[in-house]
């Protein structure tokens, strides 16, 4: 879907060494983090980040992505169930 | 088998939890259509370090800006049209031959993304995190940064608040230089404050 314009070709910002992803899921998972900060929080990122220091805590040694993804698991789980038409 | 696009390669488990996100948030209604695709640009395109040299090239260039910057970071970044996520409360720290300045988030990862765009792996990673706080000048040099026995060394830690940028110091000889040029100097480490210029 989204995988069709390869940004590997593109001049990107490499002089000062990697890029901010390094898969497709963690861009995802980096952007649906955003979509809640935004849309279910007003912008405010400090419940995400209290997620994150949780993560992290809880597994120092895990990759960094896979502990931002266990972040917004357990962010979404505070979020209010939708209302039942 | 044929490989013709229909059949997508297995998910690992990571995957398959962030498609599973995906799934749940979308259907909440919290993910505008394009919305991934949006984000995902402009942080691998357009929010970057470079954006932090352009800051630091006006301030070697411009004293008086050099002064708003450090007395109002945020605001003097938003002149240069930078501001956003991880940027509303932005604080800049000068190094100069005396004293040397450090960025570091000791709890998770909290970067000035406007500024800097996402941080490596290596800010993100544990050994950074405390070692930085405990023996900074050890890892400086580890990391090819070696200060003067006689120079300060101050970490900041990033707070659920401030998010810390640093103002290396404007090489020698540079005096000609415009400032796309001086831009052109400025490294992601330096404005890190884990290498000097």
């Amino acid at each position: 879907m989204s995988r069709q314009l390869s940004l590997s070709d593109l001049d990107l910002p490499r002089r000062n060494g990697e890029l901010a992803f390094d898969a497709p899921w963690q861009s995802r998972v980096f952007a649906l983090a955003a979509a809640v900060v935004d849309h279910a929080f007003g912008g405010d990122r400090e419940p995400f980040r209290q997620q994150l220091i949780n993560a992290i805590a809880a597994e120092p040694g895990r990759p960094y992505w896979e502990s931002w993804t266990a972040a917004l698991e357990a962010l979404a789980e505070t979020l209010p169930e939708p209302p039942t038409a | 088998m044929s490989q013709d696009g229909h059949h997508p390669a297995a998910m690992s488990p990571v995957e398959q939890r962030v498609a599973a996100l995906e799934a749940l948030l979308t259907e909440r209604g919290l993910v505008p259509e394009g919305f991934i695709e949006e984000v995902t640009r402009r942080y691998e395109l357009e929010i970057g370090p470079m954006n932090g040299a352009k800051v630091v090239a006006r301030a070697w260039a411009d004293p008086q800006y050099k002064q708003r910057l450090l007395a109002e970071g945020t605001a003097a970044i938003a002149e240069l049209g930078f501001g956003g996520p991880e940027g509303d409360h932005m604080v800049v720290v000068e190094n100069t031959a005396a004293v040397h300045n450090v960025i570091v988030c000791t709890l998770c990862s909290c970067y000035p993304w406007p500024v800097l765009g996402l941080p490596p792996a290596w800010y993100k990673d544990p050994p950074y995190r405390a070692r930085m706080v405990r023996e900074p000048r050890t890892l400086l040099a580890e990391m090819g940064c070696h200060l003067p026995e006689d120079a300060e060394i101050r970490v900041w830690d990033s707070s659920a608040e401030v998010r810390y940028l640093v103002l290396p110091q404007r090489p020698p000889e540079t005096e000609g230089m415009t400032e796309p040029e001086l831009a052109g100097l400025v490294t992601r480490d330096s404005m890190i404050g884990v290498a000097r210029l």
